[in-house]
C-alpha cells in the first residue's frame, strides 16, 4: 500500500518541522544570548516586591460588610480585621482585645449596667471624615433589631441597650442595658462592626442630620433605602465597589480585587495609630489542598491548609519554613438523644461513656496532626483559653473518671440494667472519613460491652435525621467562643422538643439547675466570675452526662521563615488579625 | 441550509428550554440548602436560616421558584445567588477565567495531536507509531490531579530552584541525547542501517545542543539572536513550499525564503517599535506580515502562484512567531528578578499587582498557563492522536487514494490534498464537542491550579444547592453544545460535499 521512499521524504521533513516547532516551543534551541537589536533594555518590572506579603485563604472575599446575616463568616471577616477596627477584637488566642487606637470604653454602674465608650479624636475614615455619632448609630440601628429591615448576624446584647445618646460629631456615647449582660465586654462596636456612616447617607440621599434623627426616631421608612444599601451594597461579585464606598478604619485599606485571584490591601495613609510594618498584604485565593506546594514555590509566604499527617510532613520537610499547630475553637462531641433513645436512662449513659474510647480516638485520629492533643476535659472553654484550669477545677474534674475506657465497669451497668443487646444508632454527617473511623473505634470498644452500636452516618444526617431525633447518639463537632452568651441555649431546657422548637439543644437535654445556672451566668456581668459559674454547669453536665466532649480539632499553619509576627489565632479574626505587625525581614 | 439552521435552532431553544426545568428542579432537589447553617451553633442560627430561606425562597414550591427564575432570565436577570451575589458578574468573571485556561491548551491539543496522530499513521507498526500510542494511552489514564501535582513538583518549583545555577549535569544531557536519537531513529523510513545512522545524529546533535546550553548558562538569559531567527526560519519557508508546492518549482521557495529575509530584516528595523507593544500592534504588524508574504507570493511564485502565496505567508507568520518568542525569551531575565527567581508558578492566573511591560506581563501570563495547559494537553492528547490515525489510516486505504497514486501524483499531494482533508472530517466532530465542553470547563484543573473557571461556578452551586449559579453556568454551555453542534454541521457540509450536495 505504501510507497516508502516517497513518503520517507515527505515525512523527515515533516518531523524536521515538527522537531523545529516543538523546539521553539520548549526553547530549547541553541543559541547566543546576547539580545538582538536595541531593545534589549527592558522597562524594570515591579512586582509584588520585598514590600509585599502574601497570604492564602480557601475562599474569597465576598462583602465590605460583614454584619449581615448571609456576610458574616470568616472570608469577609478576616480580610476586613485591620480594615474596619472597633473598640475590641478578638486578639492572641481569640481573648477578647480592647483596641486602644481605636477608643476606650469601661463600664459605668452595675445597675443599671452602663457601659461608657469615648471614640479616639483622631480616629477618622480614610476618606477623611471623623468617625463619630452616626457611625454608632448606624451599627446600633442596624444591630439592634429595633429598625426593621436591617440585615444582622444576631442582635443579642444589642438588642437590651437603649439607644445611645449622641449628637452630630460626638465621640462619646453609652450603652445602657435594660438587664444584666455576661458579655457587656464585647457588645459594643468591635473589629468589622463599625460601618461608614457618610457613605450610606450619600447613597440614601440623606443628609447626616436626617439619618441621625431617623435613627433616633427608629424611622424604618425613612431610611429603607439606607438599609437597601446597608444589606446589598457591600456585596462584591469579583471586583471591589468603588473605592469612596469602601473607605477604612484601621492601618490598611482595601486598594485592588482579582476576581478568583486576591485581594490587596495597601497601608492607609490617614491612619492614626502605629504604621502598618509592610504597605502590602495580598490575599490569594487557594484551595486547602494545593497551599503547601504554591508556599513551596513561594508563591506566598502563609498557608492555612486542612490539617492532615501527610501535608504535616511535606510542611515540615521544607526548608525555610516555619511549622504551627495549634487549637482551632471547633471541638468533637457526642451528643445523647434525651427524647427518644435507650439513653434516657442515665446508666446506659453512664455506661456507654465508660466504654467510648477517648484516649484511643484522641491517639489514634488527631495525634498523627497534632502530636500535643489530649482528650477535651470541658465542653464550654477551650484548652488554649486562659481559664481553662480554672474552669477544670472548678467543674471537679468530671472528666477523669471517663479518661480511659472501662469497658467491664460498663458492661456491669448494662448488665445491671438489663439491657444487653440494646442498639445504638451513632449518628453524623458524611462523608466524613475521620468521623466514621472514631464511630468504629467506639463499636469495637462498645459492643464488648454489651452494646450493639451501629453506624448510622447519613448524608441527610443535620437536614432530616437531626432535627427529627433519629439518632441515639450524634457526633459532630461546635465552634467555641471566648463568650459565654453564644452556648448557654445549648443546654437550656427547650419549650418542646421538636426542629422547631429545640434551638442548638438537638438532643433536648433537661435539667432546671443548670437552666438557673445559664441564666445567672448570663446576667453575670463580674468577668471574674464567671468561671466558678462555669464550672458548675460544666460539673452537672458530667454528673449527668448531657454530652461527651472528645477532643478539640487542630489547626495547621506555615509561614515562611523570614516572616516576623505571625500568630495563628482561632478566632474568626483569623490569622490576619495583627497583619499590621507583619514583617518581611 | 438556511430553513435547516432555522428549524435546527428552533428545536433546540425548546430542548434547551426543557432542560433548564429538568436542571433546575435537579439542582434544587440535589440536597439541604441549609445543610452549613444546621451544624452552626451560634445564637444566631435562626437569624441565618430565616435570611437564606427568604433569599432563595425555600418556603415556595420549587416548579414555581423556575417560573420565577424563568421571568427573571426574560427580563435579562441571572438572579443571585444565596449570599446574595449578582450571578451575571460571577459568570463573566468565570467565562473569562475558564476561556483563558483552557482555549489555548485546548487549540494546543487539537494542532499536535492532529499532527501526530498524522505522522503516526503515515508510519503505521513503527516505533514511532508504537510509541506515540505507549505513551498517548499512558498521559489519557493519568488522573489529572495526580499530574498536576507532579507537574507542579518538577516544572515549576524544581525547575525554579534549578534556574538559580542553570546547568545540566551529563548524565542527564546523556540520556536526553539518547532519547533525541530514538526520535529521530524511529522517525526515520529506510533499512537499519539508515535509522542507526540517524539515531547516532540524532544523539549528537541532542548532546551538543545540551551542554552548549548548559555551559552558556542559556536558560537564566535565554534568546534566540538574529542567526538563529534566520537558520529556523530559513529551514521552515523550506519546509511549508515542500508542504504546499513541493521543490519542483523554484517560485514557490524563492516566495517563501524572501519571506524570511523580509523577517529577519523587519526584526532589526522594528527593534524599537517592539520595546513595549500592545496587542492591537502585533495584531497590526501580523496583518502587514500577511501582506507583504501575499505580495511576495504573488510576484515571485510563477504558476504555482496559490501555492506559493500559503508557502510565503506561512514562513511569515511563523518567523514572526519567532521574532515574538525571542522577544518573549530576552525578557524572560528581568521577569524572573521581579519574581524574586521564581518564573514558573504553581497556583493562579497571574502575580497579584504585577506590573511590568508588554512582554514582561505576557511572560506572567505564560509562567500561570503554562502547567495548567500542559495538564490539560498530556490528558486531551490522546483523543486526538488516535482519532486523527485512525481517520488518517482509513482514508490513506481508499480507492481515490490509490488512483491518485496510480496517476503519478507526488505523495505530498496526495497525503495534503487528497487524504488529509477528508482525514479531517471525523475529527471536526470530535473539536466541536471539545471546544463546547471546553466552556463548561476543567472542574479538577481550575480548582488544583485555583482558576476559578465555570467548572468552578457550577460546582461551588451545585455543593450550596444553589440553582442561580448553576443555571447560570448551564445557559452559557448548553446554548455552547448547540452551536457548535451546528457548527460542526456546517463544516461538515464544507467539507464534505456529498453531505453539501445531498
Amino acid at each position: 500500500m505504501f510507497h516508502a521512499r516517497t513518503s520517507g521524504k515527505f515525512l523527515a521533513i515533516v518531523a524536521g518541522g515538527a522537531l523545529l516547532l516543538s523546539a521553539c516551543a520548549g526553547n530549547d534551541s541553541a543559541s547566543n544570548p546576547t539580545a538582538s537589536g536595541s531593545a534589549s533594555a527592558s522597562a524594570p518590572a515591579s512586582a509584588p516586591a520585598a514590600q509585599t506579603i502574601t497570604y492564602s485563604y480557601e475562599q474569597e472575599f465576598h462583602s465590605y460588610n460583614n454584619n449581615t446575616a448571609a456576610e458574616n463568616a470568616t472570608r469577609n471577616a478576616g480580610p476586613l480585621q485591620r480594615v474596619l477596627t472597633g473598640f475590641w477584637f478578638f486578639g492572641d488566642k481569640g481573648a477578647i482585645t480592647p483596641d486602644k487606637d481605636f477608643g476606650t470604653y469601661e463600664k459605668t454602674s452595675d445597675d443599671p449596667l452602663t457601659v461608657e465608650y469615648t471614640i479616639s479624636d483622631k480616629a477618622v475614615w480614610s476618606d477623611g471624615v471623623p468617625i463619630d455619632c452616626d457611625d454608632v448609630l448606624l451599627w446600633w440601628a442596624s444591630n439592634s433589631g429595633k429598625v426593621k429591615g436591617f440585615s444582622s448576624s444576631g442582635t443579642t446584647g444589642v438588642e437590651d441597650t437603649k439607644l445611645p445618646e449622641c449628637d452630630k460629631g460626638g465621640k462619646k456615647f453609652s450603652l445602657i442595658y435594660d438587664k444584666p449582660f455576661a458579655d457587656w465586654i464585647a457588645n459594643g462596636p468591635g473589629a468589622t462592626a463599625m460601618l461608614p456612616a457618610q457613605v450610606v447617607e450619600k447613597q440614601a440621599g440623606l443628609s447626616e442630620d436626617d439619618f441621625i434623627a431617623a435613627v433616633k426616631a427608629t424611622d424604618a421608612k425613612k431610611l429603607e433605602k439606607a438599609i437597601k444599601f446597608y444589606n446589598d451594597g457591600w456585596i462584591s461579585e469579583g471586583t471591589l465597589p468603588a473605592a469612596d464606598l469602601i473607605p477604612s478604619s484601621g492601618p490598611y485599606k482595601l486598594s485592588k480585587m482579582d476576581a478568583g485571584q486576591s485581594l490587596t490591601f495597601v497601608a492607609n495613609d490617614k491612619w492614626w495609630g502605629a504604621p502598618a510594618a509592610t504597605p502590602t498584604i495580598v490575599e490569594r485565593v487557594i484551595a486547602l489542598d494545593e497551599q503547601s506546594q504554591a508556599l513551596q514555590n513561594r508563591e506566598v509566604q502563609i498557608v492555612q491548609p486542612q490539617p492532615g499527617p501527610d501535608v504535616l510532613k511535606q510542611l515540615q520537610g521544607l526548608e525555610g519554613v516555619k511549622t504551627e499547630i495549634s487549637d482551632a475553637y471547633t471541638y468533637e462531641h457526642l451528643d445523647f438523644n434525651f427524647d427518644s433513645s435507650p439513653f434516657k436512662d442515665k446508666a446506659l449513659r453512664e455506661a456507654f461513656a465508660k466504654c467510648v474510647p477517648r484516649q484511643l480516638i484522641v491517639d489514634n485520629l488527631i495525634k498523627p496532626v497534632a502530636p500535643e492533643s489530649k482528650p477535651l476535659e470541658i465542653r464550654n472553654v477551650a484548652p488554649f483559653q486562659s481559664n481553662y484550669a480554672a474552669v477544670i477545677a472548678a467543674s471537679g474534674g468530671g472528666a477523669a473518671a471517663y479518661a480511659q475506657p472501662d469497658v467491664e465497669g460498663a458492661k456491669a451497668l448494662v448488665e445491671k440494667a438489663g439491657k444487653t443487646g440494646t442498639e445504638i444508632k451513632i449518628g453524623y454527617q458524611t462523608p466524613n472519613p475521620r468521623r466514621t473511623a472514631a464511630v468504629q473505634l467506639i463499636i469495637d470498644s462498645c459492643n464488648k460491652a454489651g452494646f450493639k452500636v451501629v453506624d448510622k452516618g447519613s448524608e441527610d444526617f443535620f437536614g432530616t435525621v437531626m432535627p427529627a431525633n433519629g439518632y441515639d447518639v450524634a457526633l459532630f463537632a461546635w465552634s467555641g467562643s471566648s463568650l459565654v452568651s453564644g452556648w448557654g441555649s445549648t443546654y437550656t431546657t427547650p419549650v418542646k422538643c421538636d426542629g422547631e422548637n429545640k434551638g442548638n439543644n438537638n438532643g433536648c437535654y433537661a435539667n432546671k439547675e443548670v437552666d438557673a445556672l445559664v441564666k445567672k451566668l448570663n446576667s453575670t456581668v463580674d468577668l471574674a466570675a464567671q468561671d466558678p459559674i462555669i464550672g458548675q454547669i460544666e460539673k452537672i453536665l458530667w454528673d449527668d452526662l448531657a454530652t461527651i466532649p472528645l477532643f478539640q480539632h487542630p489547626g495547621l499553619y506555615a509561614w515562611d521563615e523570614a516572616l516576623q509576627n505571625i500568630v495563628p489565632n482561632p478566632a474568626q479574626s483569623t490569622i490576619t488579625w495583627n497583619m499590621d505587625k507583619w514583617s518581611l525581614t | 441550509m438556511i430553513v435547516f439552521i432555522a428549524r435546527r435552532l428552533v428545536i433546540s431553544f425548546f430542548v434547551l428550554l426543557a432542560a433548564t426545568f429538568i436542571i433546575f428542579v435537579l439542582t434544587a432537589l440535589s440536597g439541604d440548602p441549609l445543610e452549613d447553617l444546621r451544624q452552626d451553633n451560634s445564637p444566631n442560627k435562626d437569624l441565618k436560616i430565616a435570611d437564606r430561606v427568604d433569599r432563595m425562597q425555600l418556603d415556595v414550591p420549587i416548579p414555581i421558584r423556575y417560573l420565577g427564575w424563568l421571568g427573571r432570565l426574560v427580563r435579562g436577570e441571572l438572579g443571585v445567588n444565596r449570599d446574595g451575589q449578582d450571578v451575571a458578574p460571577l459568570l463573566g468573571h468565570a467565562l473569562s477565567a475558564t476561556l483563558q485556561l483552557v482555549l489555548v491548551a485546548t487549540v494546543m491539543a487539537i494542532i499536535v495531536g492532529i499532527v501526530i496522530g498524522i505522522v503516526s499513521s503515515l508510519r503505521q507498526y513503527s516505533g514511532f507509531d508504537y510509541s506515540v500510542t505507549f505513551a498517548a494511552f499512558i498521559c489519557f489514564s493519568l488522573p489529572i490531579f495526580w499530574i498536576a501535582v507532579m507537574l507542579k513538583q518538577y516544572m515549576a518549583i524544581e525547575f525554579n530552584n534549578w534556574l538559580k545555577d542553570p546547568g545540566i549535569p551529563p548524565t542527564v544531557i546523556g540520556v536526553l541525547a539518547l532519547l533525541g536519537g530514538l526520535i529521530f531513529g524511529a522517525l526515520t523510513a529506510g533499512d537499519r542501517r539508515r535509522r542507526l545512522i540517524a539515531f547516532a545524529v540524532g544523539a549528537a546533535i541532542t548532546g551538543a545542543l545540551f551542554t552548549l546550553l548548559s555551559v552558556t548558562h542559556w536558560f537564566a538569559d535565554p534568546g534566540f539572536g538574529l542567526p538563529l531567527i534566520v537558520a529556523i526560519s530559513a529551514a521552515a519557508a523550506v519546509g511549508f513550499t515542500v508542504l504546499s508546492a513541493g521543490l519542483r518549482q523554484r517560485g514557490p521557495l524563492y516566495a517563501a525564503l524572501g519571506a524570511t529575509l523580509v523577517g529577519a530584516l523587519a526584526s532589526q528595523v522594528l527593534g524599537p517599535l517592539l520595546a513595549n507593544p500592545t496587542w492591537l500592534e502585533i495584531l497590526g504588524f501580523a496583518l502587514v506580515t500577511v501582506a507583504i508574504c501575499v505580495g511576495l507570493g504573488y510576484g515571485l511564485g510563477g504558476i504555482q502562484r496559490r501555492q506559493a502565496i500559503t508557502a510565503s505567508v506561512l514562513t511569515g507568520l511563523f518567523t514572526g512567531a519567532l521574532i515574538f518568542v525571542d522577544r518573549m525569551l530576552q525578557a524572560f531575565n528581568s521577569y524572573s528578578q521581579a519574581v524574586r527567581g521564581r518564573p514558573i508558578s504553581t497556583i493562579g492566573a497571574r502575580t497579584p499587582n504585577f506590573v511590568g511591560d508588554f512582554w514582561q506581563t505576557n511572560l506572567d501570563s505564560a509562567g500561570h498557563l503554562l502547567l495548567p495547559s500542559m495538564a490539560l494537553i498530556l490528558v486531551s492528547l490522546a483523543t486526538y492522536t488516535r482519532y486523527s490515525r485512525a481517520s488518517m489510516l482509513e482514508v490513506m486505504n481508499q480507492d481515490y487514494v490509490r488512483t491518485a497514486r496510480a496517476k503519478g501524483l507526488p505523495e505530498r499531494s496526495v497525503v495534503v490534498k487528497h487524504a488529509f482533508r477528508n482525514g479531517l472530517i471525523p475529527v471536526t466532530t470530535l473539536m466541536a464537542f471539545d471546544f463546547a465542553g471546553v466552556i463548561g470547563g476543567a472542574v479538577v484543573t481550575e480548582n488544583v491550579f485555583g482558576w476559578q473557571g465555570m467548572g468552578n461556578l457550577f460546582i461551588k452551586g451545585l455543593k450550596e444547592v444553589d440553582p442561580a449559579p448553576v443555571m447560570a453556568f448551564f445557559i452559557v454551555t448548553g446554548t455552547a453544545i448547540v452551536v457548535f453542534n451546528m457548527i460542526a454541521d456546517i463544516l461538515y457540509a464544507y467539507l464534505d460535499p456529498r453531505i453539501r450536495l445531498s
